[in-house]
C-alpha cells in the first residue's frame, strides 16, 4: 500500500525534505503533511463561506476515509456507509434535542455528552448489518449494505415521533465557544485529525495487514487460519464508528440532520470521494474531499448543473486514471524517476550512490 | 408492470455482462421525455389519440437502443476488467449526467417540472382499457422474452453467456457483439415501458433515483438472469408494497428491504436465480 515506494521515484528528489519524507511514509504522509499545513492555514482566506466549505471539506473526507477503510484495505465496496454517518448524525442531534427539547444552544458538557453518543450508536448499527454482510462478498456485499441502508433510511424517515421524519431535526445550536464557524472549524480540525491518527494506527497495525490479505485473497487467508468473518465484522464495526464520529460533526456543523444523511446517495458520495483521490492511498479520500468539495463550491456559484459536472469528472477519472489524482501523482513521479534513473546512468559513475539508496 | 419490465433488461444486463447498471431507471425517464415530446410533436399535425403513441414508442424505442448501443461501445465496454466499484461509479456518474441533461432540455427553471402527457380528452373513457393493455404488453415482453431466450438459438448463447462467459467465446461466439445487444436490448425494453406507461405515469425529474432501487430490489428477489424470476418478485413487491401501505403506511418500502435482506442472506442468488456464478 502506501508503504511501498518506488525507489527509483525517488532518486531524483532525494536532496529535498519531500523526498525524505515520501521515503519514509509514503505519498500519503507528504501529501498529508501538505494538507495539514493548508487546513491548518484555511481560515486566513477570507470570507466565511470558505471556512464552511473547509469544514464541510473536513468533515466529508472523514466520512470517505471511514469508507475506504473497507473498499481500500478490505477490498468491499459498502454502498450503503451513510447508514453509519447518518447514524452518528442522529445519535448526536437528538441527544441535543433531549437536552433541549425546544432547540437553541446548549451547555458544553451536554455538548460532549451529545457527541461522544455517535460513535457507539453508529457501531452499534455497524455490528447488527455486519453480522449479515460479512457472509458475502463482491457485489452481494455492495447490494446488501445497500439494502439495509436504505432500510434504515426509510426507517429514519417514517419514524415521525422519534426522528420527525422528513421534516429532520433542525436548531441544533452547539455552545456558544463553538458557534464561531473558525472555532467549531479548528474544533473539527482536530478531532478529524485525532480520528485519523487512531484510524493509521489500526490500519498500520497487524489487524490492518490481516484485512490486507483479505483483500488480496480471501480463501488463502482462510487456509492460514485467520477468522475470514469475525476480521471482516470487527473492521466494518471500526470503519462504522468512524462514520459515526464524521456524522456527529455534521449536526451541529450544519445546524441540522435529515434522514437524507443515510440515504444511497450519501453514500456514493464517500465513494466518489475515495476514487477521485486514490483508494490504494490512505490519504487518498481526503484529497477527494478537497477536490469534490471545493469543486462543488465553486461550481454551484455559477451554475445549477453540479451533477452533470460531478458526473463528467468522474467519468474522466474512471475512464482515464483508475488511480484517482494520487494513483496520477504517482504515475508522474515514477516517470520522473525513471527519466532521472536515466539519466544518472549516462552520466558519470559519481552519481550511481544515489540511485541505489 | 413498469417495475417487471425495467427489472427484466436490468436483470438480463447483469446476468449476462455482470455490470450492475445504476443508470437504468435514468434511460427510462430519459426515453419517457422523448416519447413524451414526440408525441407533443405530432399533435401539431393529427388528432390525439391513442394510435399516436404507436409512432412515438417505436421511435422512442429506437432512438434509446442506439443509445444503448453507443453507450455500451463507448463507455460501458470499456469497463468489463475494472474493478466492481469503477462499474458502479460510471453508471452513477451516468445518473447524474443523463439527470441533468434531462433538466438541461426538457426543464431548465423547474426541477420538479411535471410533463402532461396526453389529455383527458385522448383516452376518456378508455382509460380503463389502457391498464389492460398495459398489462397484456407487460405479458407478451415477458412471454417474448422467456421464449426468446429459451427457444431460440441466440437466446441460448445469451442464456450460456450468464453462466460461462469463457465457455461461450471459446465456442467461437463473439462475446462483445452479444454484450452490446443485450445492453441495447435492456435499454430498448426500458424505453418501450416509458412509452406506454407515458399516458399514465408524470415524467419527473428524480423519478429514477427511487425506482431504480425498487428494480435492485426486484432483481435481487427474483435472481438476477432469470426472467421468470423478476416477473415473479415483481408481482410480490407489488403485492407486498400494496398490503404493507394498508396495514403499515410509513415503513412500506422498509418492508420490502426487508425481503431483500432476507433473500440475500438466506439465498443471494435470488429465488429464481442458479449457485453457478455466485
Amino acid at each position: 500500500m502506501t508503504g511501498n515506494i518506488d525507489v527509483s521515484a525517488t532518486s531524483v528528489l532525494s536532496q529535498n525534505t519531500f523526498a525524505r519524507a515520501y521515503r519514509r511514509y509514503g505519498l500519503s504522509g507528504v501529501v498529508a503533511a501538505v494538507l495539514a499545513v493548508g487546513f491548518l492555514l484555511a481560515p486566513l482566506i477570507p470570507g466565511q463561506f470558505w471556512i464552511y466549505v473547509a469544514t464541510e471539506i473536513l468533515i466529508l473526507g472523514l466520512f470517505a476515509m471511514s469508507f475506504n477503510m473497507l473498499h481500500g484495505y478490505m477490498g468491499q465496496i459498502s454502498f450503503g456507509h451513510a447508514a453509519f454517518f447518518g447514524l452518528g448524525a442522529y445519535a448526536t442531534g437528538l441527544l441535543m434535542r433531549f437536552f433541549r427539547p425546544s432547540g437553541g444552544e446548549i451547555g458544553y458538557l451536554e455538548f460532549f455528552l451529545s457527541l461522544l453518543a455517535a460513535p457507539p450508536v453508529a457501531a452499534m448499527g455497524a455490528l447488527v448489518i455486519s453480522i449479515f454482510c460479512v457472509r458475502l462478498t463482491g457485489i452481494y456485499f455492495a447490494i446488501l449494505t445497500l439494502a439495509f441502508g436504505e432500510l434504515l433510511y426509510y426507517i429514519v424517515f417514517s419514524w415521525y415521533s422519534f426522528t420527525k421524519g422528513d421534516d429532520g431535526v433542525q436548531g441544533l445550536l452547539p455552545p456558544p465557544f463553538f458557534q464561531d464557524p473558525v472555532n467549531f472549524y479548528y474544533f473539527t480540525f482536530a478531532v478529524v485529525l485525532a480520528a485519523m491518527f487512531l484510524m493509521w494506527r489500526i490500519l498500520e497495525s497487524p489487524f490492518g495487514y490481516t484485512l490486507r490479505t483479505l483483500r488480496d485473497n480471501q480463501r488463502r487467508a482462510a487456509f492460514l487460519g485467520i477468522n475470514v468473518r469475525l476480521h471482516m465484522s470487527a473492521h466494518f464495526v471500526i470503519a462504522g464508528a468512524f462514520a459515526g464520529i464524521a456524522g456527529a460533526l455534521w449536526g451541529p456543523f450544519q445546524r441540522s440532520i435529515a434522514p437524507g444523511l443515510l440515504g444511497w446517495q450519501e453514500s456514493g458520495i464517500a465513494v466518489f470521494m475515495a476514487l477521485i483521490g486514490g483508494s490504494k492511498f490512505f490519504i487518498g479520500p481526503m484529497v477527494g474531499s478537497t477536490v469534490y468539495t471545493f469543486l462543488q463550491a465553486f461550481v454551484t456559484i455559477y451554475t445549477v448543473y453540479w451533477p452533470l459536472t460531478i458526473g463528467l469528472v468522474i467519468m474522466m477519472i474512471v475512464l482515464f486514471a483508475p488511480g484517482g489524482i494520487l494513483g496520477l501523482v504517482e504515475d508522474l513521479l515514477k516517470r520522473i524517476g525513471k527519466a532521472g534513473a536515466a539519466a544518472t546512468k549516462q552520466g558519470d559513475t559519481a552519481n550511481q550512490d544515489r540511485t541505489a539508496p | 408492470m413498469v417495475l417487471f419490465l425495467l427489472s427484466a433488461g436490468l436483470s438480463l444486463i447483469f446476468g449476462v455482462m455482470n455490470i450492475l447498471n445504476f443508470a437504468h431507471a435514468t434511460f427510462w425517464l430519459l426515453a419517457g421525455y422523448i416519447t413524451v415530446t414526440i408525441y407533443n410533436y405530432l399533435l401539431g399535425y393529427f388528432e390525439p389519440g391513442f394510435y399516436l403513441l404507436i409512432p412515438a414508442v417505436v421511435a422512442a424505442t429506437a432512438i434509446m437502443i442506439i443509445v444503448g448501443l453507443v453507450v455500451e461501445r463507448f463507455l460501458i465496454r470499456r469497463m468489463y476488467n475494472r474493478d466492481l466499484a469503477e462499474q458502479l461509479l460510471l453508471t452513477f456518474a451516468l445518473v447524474l449526467i443523463l439527470g441533468d441533461v434531462i433538466k438541461l432540455i426538457w426543464g431548465v427553471e423547474n426541477r420538479h417540472i411535471f410533463v402532461p402527457v396526453t389529455p383527458v380528452e385522448a383516452f376518456g373513457a378508455f382509460i380503463n382499457p389502457y391498464y389492460f393493455f398495459l398489462i397484456g404488453a407487460g405479458l407478451a415482453v415477458a412471454i417474448g422474452l422467456w421464449l426468446f431466450l429459451h427457444r431460440t438459438k441466440y437466446g441460448k448463447i445469451v442464456r450460456a453467456a450468464v453462466y460461462s462467459r469463457e465457455m461461450v467465446s471459446a465456442l467461437g461466439i463473439r462475446i462483445p457483439l452479444i454484450y452490446a445487444g443485450v445492453f441495447a436490448a435492456g435499454i430498448g425494453i426500458a424505453a418501450f415501458a416509458a412509452g406506454i406507461f407515458s399516458p399514465l405515469l408524470p415524467m419527473a425529474l428524480g423519478v429514477d433515483i427511487d425506482l431504480i432501487i425498487q428494480c435492485f430490489a426486484v432483481v435481487v428477489i427474483g435472481g438476477f438472469g432469470s426472467i421468470l424470476g423478476t416477473f415473479v418478485a415483481s408481482l410480490l413487491v407489488g403485492i407486498v408494497y400494496s398490503f404493507s401501505i394498508l396495514l403499515w403506511p410509513d415503513g412500506a418500502v422498509a418492508v420490502i428491504f426487508l425481503i431483500v435482506i432476507a433473500v440475500l442472506v438466506w439465498r443471494p442468488w435470488g429465488l429464481f436465480g442458479t449457485e453457478l456464478r455466485s
